[in-house]
Formats: C-alpha cells, sequence, structure tokens
C-alpha cells in the first residue's frame, strides 16, 4: 500500500513550494488516477515518490508497504517495487536496448536476492513481453530510445515496467503524444499489468487515458493538494467543466 | 647573435642517441644517408613546443624530459599465449595478422595464410637492400616536421601492405606493435598501406601491451596510406597502454577518385599521446569519415590534430572526435580543414565532444576552417559537458546503482564514437577496451 502523508515538498534551488500537504493512499490491487490542471504539483509528485534530486520534502512522508521511501536513493526504491513511466522517456546513445534491460533487470534481481538472468532466459522473456507491446527484439539492438517515435518511447517504458515487475508503478502522462492506436497499445500493456499486488498511479492531464485504463479512484490535483477524490465518473466531469473550480479555490 | 632555442637535454640525447645507433639501424646506404639528413633536418627543428601554433596545446619540448633509448634490436622471448594477451578484446577479431614486439617484425606471430588479394612485407627487410629511389620513398613523409624527421632517422621495422586492385579482404589485417619485456625503450616504426583501384579491406593498426613489461616507454609511429580509385578502406588504430607512455602517432592519407576512407582511432592509458591524421584528396568526390574515442585520467594527456585538405572538388568529410576526461586528464582536439579555391561543392562536417568527469579534466578543441571556395557546405562543433543528471536518474530509476549507471553513461557517450566502426567484432573490441577502462576506474 502506498501512503502519502501530508507531503510537502520545494525545490531544492528556489523558494517555490509545489505540493503543499498532499495526502494519497493507494491499496494494493488498485489503480488511481491523478488529474490537474498544469502547474498543480503532478510531475513533481511523480518525480519525487522516484527519488529525482532538486527537490526538498520539507514535511510529511511517503510510505510503501509500511516503510519510509524519503531516504532511499531511486535504484533502492527501484528495488522496492518502484517504478516511473517517464513523461518523456529519455534517450540513450550508445546503450543498446538490450544490454540496458538487461543491466536493469539484472541489478533489480541482485537486490531483491534473486539469481541473475542467463542470456537465453533473458532473451525469452524480453521476446515475450514485447511481442504484446509490438516490440521487436530488432528494435531493441538498437540504442535505447534513439530515433524511437512518440509511441515507440512509451512502449518500451511499458516494455521496462513489465520486465522489472514492479508493485507500484506511477505513470506520468503516459499517453501524451500519443496517437489514439499507441494509445491502446500502451493501455492493453498496462492493464495486463494489473495485479491484486500490484498499485498504480495514473497522473493525466486528460481523462481519454482513462477510457482505456479504468482507474478505481480518481483525484484531482491543485496548488499542491488534493482537492476532491471520487470514482472514475469525476474524470468524466472533469472532461465537461474543466479544472476552473479548482484553480479557481486555488487562487 | 645565435636565435636558435637552446638544444634541451632531450633534443641533445636524441641526437646522441642516433649517432650511438644509425650503424646498426638497418638500411642500406642510401637508407643511412637518408636517416643521416634527417637527424640533421630534427637538429634545426627541435622538438615542437607551443610557440608553435599547431603545437600550442602540447608542449612537447617542455614536457619530454628524458629520451629513452631506441630498441635497436629485440629478443624478447613473448608466446603467442602472451602476445594474445597483450592483444586483449583485440584477439577476438578474427583477422590476419602481422606482428612486431617492441618494433620488430616476428614472423612466428603472422597470420597470412588464405589472403587472396593481400600482399604483406616488412619495412626492415625492404630497408635493407633499397636502392636510391626506394629509400628515398620510405624516408620522405608528407608529414614534415620533427617527428617524422625523428621517424625516418630511427625507423626499424613496419608493415607494408598491398591490397590488389578489384580485391576483397574477406578478413581485416591487423598489424600489431606489442611492446614487452622490462627495457624502457622508444619503439619507431613507419608503415605503408597502398590499396588498389576498386579493392576494399580493413586494417587494423594496434598498439598494445604486454602486462607486466615497463610501465615508461616512447613510441613514434607514421603510417602512409594510399586509397585507390574507387577503393574502401576502413583503418583503425587502436593505442591501449599503462599510462606513461609517449605515443606520437601520425597517418598521412591520400584519396583516390571515389575513394572511401574510414578512419578510426581508439586512445587509452597513454601518457602523452599525439594523434596526427593527414587526409589529402587526390581526386572528386572522395569521402571521409574520420572519428575516434579517447579516454584519458590521472594526468594523461590525448592529443587529436587533423588536416583534411580538400584540394579537389566534390568530396565529403565527415569527423567525430569523443574523450572522457577524468582527474586531471586532458583532451586536445585541432581540426583544420582546407578548402582550396578550386574545391565547390564541398561537404564537410566536424564534431568533437568531451565527457568531463572531474572539475581538474580539460579540453581544449580548436576548429579551423580555411575556405577559399564560394559553394561549400562546411560546418563544426564542438562541446564539453559532465554527465547529464537526467540521464543518470533515468537509468537509476530503473534500478540501476549509481556507479554502474554513471557507467553507462560514458559508455553510451563514447559509444557514439564507436558506432562508426563497421566491423561488429572490431566493435565490439572497442566496446570492451573502454569498458575495461571504466573498471580500472572502479577499482581506484
Amino acid at each position: 500500500m502506498l501512503e502519502i502523508k501530508n507531503l510537502h515538498v520545494k525545490l531544492e534551488d528556489e523558494d517555490r513550494v509545489i505540493l503543499k500537504g498532499l495526502s494519497l493512499t493507494v491499496p494494493k490491487g488498485e489503480v488511481h488516477a491523478i488529474m490537474g490542471p498544469n502547474g498543480s504539483g503532478k510531475s513533481t509528485l511523480a518525480y519525487v515518490l522516484a527519488g529525482r534530486a532538486g527537490y526538498e520534502v520539507t514535511d510529511g512522508d511517503i510510505l510503501w508497504n509500511g516503510e519510509s521511501i524519503l531516504e532511499m536513493q531511486p535504484d533502492e526504491r527501484a528495488a522496492k517495487g518502484v517504478f516511473l513511466a517517464f513523461q518523456y522517456p529519455m534517450e540513450i546513445p550508445g546503450v543498446a536496448g538490450l544490454t540496458f534491460l538487461r543491466t536493469a533487470m539484472n541489478a533489480v534481481r541482485k537486490k531483491r536476492g534473486e539469481a541473475e538472468l542467463t542470456t537465453p532466459a533473458f532473451m525469452k522473456i524480453v521476446k515475450e513481453k514485447g511481442e504484446k507491446l509490438n516490440i521487436d527484439v530488432n528494435m531493441l539492438k538498437r540504442p535505447v530510445n534513439v530515433g524511437f517515435s512518440g509511441g515507440e518511447k512509451k512502449r518500451s517504458e511499458i516494455l521496462q515496467m513489465a520486465l522489472l515487475e514492479p508493485t507500484l508503478c506511477v505513470l506520468d502522462e503516459t499517453d501524451s503524444g500519443l496517437d489514439i492506436d499507441a494509445l491502446r497499445v500502451v493501455a492493453e500493456g498496462v492493464n495486463a499489468l494489473r495485479d491484486k499486488d500490484r498499485a498504480f498511479l495514473v497522473i493525466t492531464h486528460y481523462q481519454r487515458l482513462l477510457n482505456y485504463i479504468v482507474p478505481d479512484k480518481v483525484h484531482v490535483l491543485a496548488d499542491g493538494r488534493i482537492q476532491k477524490t471520487g470514482g472514475k465518473e469525476l474524470a468524466l466531469e472533469l472532461e465537461k467543466s474543466g479544472y476552473a473550480d479548482f484553480t479557481g479555490k486555488a487562487a | 647573435m645565435n636565435v636558435a632555442l637552446m638544444k634541451t637535454k632531450a633534443e641533445q640525447a636524441l641526437t646522441e642517441a642516433f649517432e650511438a645507433s644509425a650503424a646498426k639501424l638497418p638500411g642500406s646506404a642510401a637508407v643511412k644517408a637518408r636517416r643521416a639528413e634527417a637527424i640533421g633536418a630534427f637538429g634545426s627543428l627541435g622538438l615542437p613546443h607551443r610557440r608553435i601554433e599547431e603545437w600550442k596545446y602540447t608542449d612537447l619540448r617542455g614536457n619530454l624530459k628524458d629520451v629513452l633509448p631506441p630498441a635497436i634490436h629485440d629478443e624478447t622471448p613473448l608466446t603467442i599465449a602472451e602476445l594474445i594477451v597483450a592483444l586483449g578484446p583485440l584477439a577476438h577479431v578474427d583477422a590476419h595478422r602481422i606482428a612486431f614486439v617492441n618494433g620488430h617484425h616476428r614472423a612466428e606471430f603472422d597470420d597470412l595464410r588464405d589472403a587472396a588479394g593481400l600482399e604483406v612485407t616488412t619495412l626492415g627487410k625492404t630497408l635493407s637492400s633499397a636502392p636510391t629511389n626506394v629509400a628515398d620513398a620510405l624516408t620522405k613523409s608528407d608529414a614534415n616536421g620533427a617527428i617524422a624527421a625523428l621517424n625516418a632517422a630511427f625507423m626499424t621495422d613496419g608493415a607494408i601492405v598491398r591490397v590488389a586492385d578489384k580485391a576483397t579482404l574477406a578478413k581485416p589485417l591487423v598489424v600489431v606493435f606489442v611492446r614487452a619485456g622490462s627495457a624502457k625503450q622508444t619503439v619507431t616504426v613507419r608503415n605503408f598501406v597502398s590499396i588498389g583501384d576498386a579493392a576494399t579491406a580493413t586494417i587494423i593498426e594496434a598498439h598494445v601491451v604486454l602486462p607486466g613489461s615497463a610501465i615508461e616507454s616512447q613510441s613514434n609511429a607514421l603510417t602512409e596510406v594510399s586509397v585507390g580509385k574507387g577503393a574502401t578502406l576502413h583503418h583503425a588504430k587502436v593505442a591501449v597502454d599503462d599510462g606513461k607512455c609517449l605515443h606520437l602517432a601520425d597517418w598521412d592519407v591520400v584519396l583516390g577518385a571515389d575513394a572511401t576512407y574510414r578512419g578510426f582511432q581508439f586512445s587509452s592509458g597513454l601518457g602523452l599521446a599525439r594523434n596526427e591524421i593527414n587526409v589529402r584528396y587526390a581526386g572528386e568526390r572522395g569521402k571521409l569519415d574520420l572519428s575516434g574515442a579517447y579516454m584519458a585520467r590521472a594526468h594523461e594527456h590525448v592529443d587529436t590534430t587533423l588536416i583534411v585538405d580538400h584540394a579537389v572538388p566534390n568530396c565529403e568529410s565527415r569527423e567525430l572526435f569523443k574523450g572522457v576526461l577524468d582527474d586531471h586528464g586532458r583532451g586536445v582536439f585541432q581540426g583544420k580543414i582546407i578548402v582550396r579555391p578550386d574545391a565547390q561543392k564541398t561537404d564537410g562536417k566536424q564534431m568533437a565532444q568531451a565527457l568531463m568527469l572531474s572539475e581538474d579534466a580539460e579540453f581544449d578543441s580548436k576548429p579551423e576552417l580555411e575556405i577559399f571556395a564560394d559553394d561549400v557546405v562546411c560546418g563544426h562543433g564542438t562541446t564539453s559537458a559532465e554527465l547529464d543528471p537526467d540521464l543518470l536518474f533515468y537509468c537509476r530509476s530503473r534500478g540501476i546503482p549509481e556507479a554502474e549507471a554513471r557507467a553507462l553513461m560514458i559508455e553510451s557517450f563514447i559509444g557514439e564514437a564507436i558506432d562508426k566502426v563497421e566491423n561488429p567484432e572490431l566493435h565490439t573490441a572497442l566496446m570492451a577496451f573502454a569498458v575495461n577502462w571504466l573498471s580500472n576506474a572502479a577499482r581506484g
């Protein structure tokens, strides 16, 4: 279970406070969506969960399965099951996709006390999980994400997620830059990973994604706090009325 | 008044070393005469220093304190197993081979079986019987100057490689210069590579060391290359040492019409290196791709100096050089592109990049475009940067620990240059050298 308690976050180099007492609980097996206007702190929340530098938590805590992750390095969090699917997946020229995936998988397995994968075992898993996402192994022989279309990059994120078998999946604007076909493939990939032991936090600006990844709960994030929580129908309301109510309140 | 610079200890030592060894260096009377002229030329030039523009960042005169004696002959015991160890990752490249130990040919390590279209002889033998015209050809160089003069004076051996017209070599040729034994010495070699018209070949020049050999060493390696009309040469130089060697290297390349030349240089563990490459287009529609990767730490210094001479129209040149610099490591890049008045439709692009792993590292980059024609496309760029923190975070968010993520980023950076190498086995070997360099850092 993910428990975010009264989280206050500011930028390390600036006085700007971004999250102002955010509280949220996502039980295992559930998919929660976070929706909010631009600048509400959605991406900050995603980054703080994954442990990116540059943010300072001034108050509150983040517990994953009862354990605070705030002091953990990003790679330790990954080993504990935290995975962030990036809004803008990074390109790594010169490092073949397969090398990257294998390095990541083995690093995580090592920390989880599991044996490293042999080459044939690794290739088998990659092929199997890649096929479901329309990712050919040849594509993974190329440098990570280099020359990939927006859709290919997002699919490659979901493949990483499938391979690392996280228990907390944070999806940051996974729908941005996707056409409808790509969106469907990505959503199917995510849905395939839905599991009673896995929690999802799906961050999005638009309701569209939630037609494909149907959430158990929707939270509205504005001005650094959860302003409203509801069922999946809340997303549809927001689509109609926009965020004006919440940003108005914030101002 | 005498305005000549006072000779340094090293300059005097070089002249004296020549006097002491001239009689023992290989060569016919004609060759010996050319050698004497060369050392005379060196005497008046002296070692290049920072007030000479091309040597501004690499002050050889100031840096070269002690001259190591020339390796006039060699009987260092070496087994094939040791040669394989010295070659490291390069041993896995399926290739023909000609081998030199401390600058002297060792026929027992050659592998030139079934090398149709390839003819390999040695400079040592050729020098011994060279009549005047051959002696002239062997001692002259496109690269004039003090280093080439020293090379002519002291060269002991090297490979003379000819690829027949229209031949396509099935395997690359590795010309290996292995340094072995406890003697601290200077190795001076010269190679000649001639690729026939419409031929295709891959030639790898390797300068490697047997672990446990003398830490200090000096080498001067010059390679003259001519690529025939419509021919393609993939040419690589791999120089990997223990961090204390002085490596002075020069490639002089002449490209025929419609020829393609893809040159790549990898350097790591070189105390002080000067890698010079001169390319001249002798015919139209020549295509040049020069690239390189170098890695320097401690107080190592790697200088890459290029002169690309677009003497004729319609030629293309591409350069990409990448360096990884840690500690007080220093990278120097000088890239001169000359476009002569007639060389219209020249297409030249150059990029030099350094990855700085330490605040004390230094990168000096000097692109020089001398363009005398008006219908050309030429560009250059230089960057120096630290590891991208966003990229590091991306890797770490996938569970990769910091040290491993950093190594991956460095591989990524250097890999972009190594990707220019088309031979997959050589590519793999070069990546392995880069990874070895990184893991040596981890050992601290």
